[in-house]
């Protein structure tokens, strides 16, 4: 690193100061976001921390901005310490100097600081993530992010009102989604949606549509845990098809969670999808929903276990065993008919053992009677089973409804 | 570990070290501590150092104080005794002749009291570990010998067990004896889960029910961090892959008060080990069967590989699945083929009469054909789920 002189270290920071001043009262959003950005790393703020590292005494200069000290002064002590690495540092003085413009921000009454404000929401959630992996390699407790969202919580409290600052809330609702789901409290969504949604305050078509594709991916997904795949296709869908068509890696975020509601509810994705998203771990679930092939499934969710479970879609992916019992039953129905069209719709109970057996799954007679009885009664079968002779009697009109869009009746 | 597990200091004085990084009590009302960061790979080794302080349930103490070392050599503090004396609040069990108004040190066990803060806390108001360990010794042994009806064993044990953990959480006694005390408390959980829903009419249940599930599912949680803390190698502790399993069994049925979030995210924070374990396997294919409405798996699975303790947290739910059996056979059955209720009986590993009592509850008919077999006559449209449950 080239020798820095105090000179230049004082003429860096002065800099900075004056640019966060005139920022404020020229209502420059956009100037400011760009001061706030402290992980955006750029060379700028680098050079920024190279000089809080020289001239240990910034107080000093930050005393003239009166108003602006109580966040100025732990801004810099922030963006000291990031450019040392400490991050847990860095964020207890972004925190501090994130409170303090927060309280600017109320006073303001317009929503002129909108960008800054959101802006300020994201660095703290990114340096609360960080912290946090700091703590926990030291073997302390992770408690930033956290903290991070109680922070967040309050500022989500300070746009949800009347005004014109209603309009940026949708962004803090995400972030804290993202907090939220990053922590595992996921139940903790439930009262921000309920502000969003239910609560007279807002009009969603007011929101930005970027946030609206965002929240929309993080609501889908809760649905989804829920398994009401009705809402879930409806939110997942609205947030595919309004992201922004360049972005490849957010549709296939959200792909990964549409593909097992669609296939809840009886839609298959074509092959070529999943491999252009490299969504690749769902093939053979396909294939075994195409098939009727229940080991296949099985062996599917087996072998993508760790990743189905990490992204939670492990239980819906289970449930499908039902509509694919309904695909090997309904090419057994075929192959009868083939052979006798005028017997085809009475199936022997044997003959599904048989056919079990043979694609290695050991059922019993009883059980494929059961899972028969399920199917009836869900109506993925229309018929009956005369139990005496140990014989499904199939409908002799449609005996294997399609889901047609519904999802399987609990 | 710079705890020691030597509590019993009779001088009563603090520990020269102070906790570990307490950390200021944040402003939410439950704190929940992941185990990993979802975006790493879902599982992660065991941990072998973990987080010393047990706050899973934020009642139990402030996060501020550090640490007391308790005292009291007693089931009960002198001082409490005397006041509940006093005030005639005494349990039953504490009675000395069955006088209200009379109790003894042998008799008398403290109660459960929500603290703010430890600042009012006196160390001879807290009990030691020994002294706890006897305490529980001695409530255990009253579940299994009490005349009393178990409603009334039960509130008592379930209030005094609760004082219990508070004493182990404020003297923050986190290692193997620990463990020993909240494995015997869940068990007593579970055990109440069984019993509670076998006696009562439903409407005082429901409440009592429910506030046992809440204390066993927070039991759990806090076992599940003691695991951690006391974890030597990478190799699981004794019962541990079961008694994770009983927080997946919880969820059969749907119907408990859920602690934050579904099944699936919950598998997520789980390290390999657990997941993989015999007994999560288990858990976690009763679940899918039950899902799914896979009756005759479920019952084989069940009395293939299911321990003592697991078949008590499930029995409640049985006769719902048994039900739902019911159910569908009834749905899709022949009307000229009567369905056999020992046939049926056999399969869901209950007797032929108590099946007929379950249809009746259900209200179907059952009757008798030409030979005497008893039979469910099917595509009844009277089928209905009983209200209260079971």
């Amino acid at each position: 690193m080239a020798y820095l002189s105090m000179g230049e270290a004082h003429r860096r920071i002065t800099d900075y100061l004056s640019r966060f001043s005139d920022a404020v009262s020229s209502q420059d959003a956009s100037a400011l976001s760009v001061l706030f950005g402290v992980s955006s790393n750029s060379a700028f703020l680098q050079a920024l921390a190279d000089a809080l590292r020289v001239l240990q005494d910034s107080d000093r200069l930050v005393e003239r901005y009166s108003q602006l000290a109580e966040i100025l002064s732990p801004l810099l002590r922030c963006l000291q310490s990031y450019g040392l690495g400490r991050y847990t540092d860095a964020y207890v003085a972004l925190e501090k100097a994130a409170n303090a413009f927060l309280q600017e921000f109320r006073n303001w009454e317009t929503a002129w600081a909108m960008e800054s404000m959101q802006t300020v929401a994201l660095e703290i959630r990114l340096l609360a993530e960080k912290a946090d992996r700091e703590l926990s390699s030291s073997g302390k407790n992770p408690e930033k992010l956290q903290g991070a969202g109680s922070f967040l919580m309050k500022v989500f409290g300070a746009l949800a009102g009347k005004g014109p600052k209603r309009a940026g809330a949708l962004y803090v609702a995400c972030q804290l989604f993202k907090v939220y789901f990053k922590l595992g409290t996921v139940h903790l969504c439930r009262s921000v949606i309920r502000s969003i949604e239910t609560a007279r305050i807002f009009d969603f078509e007011e929101f930005p549509v970027k946030d609206k594709v965002t929240y929309m991916y993080y609501t889908g997904r809760l649905e989804v845990y829920n398994e009401n795949f009705l809402v879930a296709d409806q939110k997942l869908t609205y947030a595919l098809m309004h992201c922004c068509p360049e972005r490849e890696d957010n549709k296939r975020m959200i792909l990964k969670y549409l593909i097992p509601v669609k296939l809840s509810i009886g839609i298959l994705p074509k092959q070529w999808l999943l491999q252009k998203y490299n969504l690749v771990e769902y093939s053979e679930v396909v294939t075994a929903l195409r098939k009727g092939d229940i080991r296949l499934l099985r062996n599917a969710l087996r072998e993508h276990e760790d990743r189905f479970l990490r992204s939670g879609v492990f239980l819906v992916l289970e449930k499908l065993e039902l509509q694919v019992y309904q695909r090997l039953i309904k090419k057994i129905y075929l192959l009868q008919k083939q052979k006798d069209p005028s017997k085809a719709h009475q199936v022997k109970l044997e003959s599904i053992v048989k056919a079990l057996r043979w694609l290695e799954m050991d059922m019993d007679i009883d059980e494929v009677e059961c899972i028969m009885a399920i199917l009836i009664h869900k109506n993925l079968t229309k018929g009956y089973i005369a139990h005496k002779n140990k014989v499904v009697v199939l409908s002799k009109q449609d005996p294997f409804p399609k889901l047609n869009g519904k999802p399987v009746s609990s | 570990m710079e705890w020691s597990t030597n509590r019993c200091q009779k001088l009563g004085l603090r520990p020269v070290e102070k906790a570990l990084n307490p950390s200021p009590s944040s402003s939410n009302s439950v704190r929940y501590h992941p185990t990993r960061d979802p975006k790493q790979t879902s599982f992660n080794a065991p941990q072998t150092s973990g987080n010393p302080r047990l706050d899973g349930d934020k009642e139990l103490r402030s996060s501020d104080s550090p640490f007391l070392v308790g005292t009291c050599l007693e089931m009960c503090p002198a001082k409490e005794r005397a006041q509940r004396e006093r005030l005639r609040d005494l349990s039953v069990f504490e009675r000395l002749d069955g006088d209200p108004a009379r109790t003894s040190p042998s008799l008398a066990v403290k109660k459960f009291c929500r603290t703010i803060s430890n600042v009012d806390v006196l160390e001879s108001d807290i009990r030691p570990l020994p002294v706890l360990q006897n305490t529980l010794k001695y409530l255990m042994d009253l579940v299994s010998s009490s005349e009393h009806s178990f409603e009334v064993i039960h509130d008592f044990v379930f209030d005094r067990t609760r004082s219990i953990r508070q004493d182990l959480s404020m003297q923050n006694i986190t290692d193997d004896q620990a463990i020993c005390m909240y494995e015997e408390m869940v068990k007593f959980h579970i055990v109440s889960h069984k019993r509670l829903s076998r006696c009562l009419g439903k409407s005082d249940l429901s409440s009592l029910s429910h506030l046992n599930i809440e204390q066993l599912m927070k039991c759990l949680v806090t076992l599940y961090k003691l695991y951690d803390i006391n974890r030597k190698s990478r190799l699981l502790h004794k019962n541990e892959a079961e008694f994770y399993s009983f927080y997946v069994l919880l969820h059969l049925g749907g119907k408990i008060p859920k602690m934050g979030d579904s099944l699936s995210l919950w598998y997520r924070q789980l390290t390999l080990p657990v997941f993989q374990s015999n007994e999560m396997r288990f858990a976690r294919a009763l679940i899918r069967y039950s899902h799914v409405g896979n009756y005759k798996r479920f019952f084989n699975s069940l009395e293939a590989e299911a321990s003592e303790l697991q078949l008590c947290l499930v029995e409640p739910f049985l006769n719902e699945i048994r039900a739902q059996a019911i159910l569908y056979v009834n749905y899709s059955g022949y009307k000229l083929h009567p369905y056999p209720l020992m046939h049926l009986s056999n399969i869901l590993r209950i007797e032929e009469s108590e099946l007929e009592d379950l249809c009746h509850v259900c209200g179907l008919e059952t009757s008798t054909d030409e030979t005497g077999t008893k039979i469910l006559p099917v595509k009844q449209t009277t089928f209905c789920l009983p209200k209260s449950g079971f």
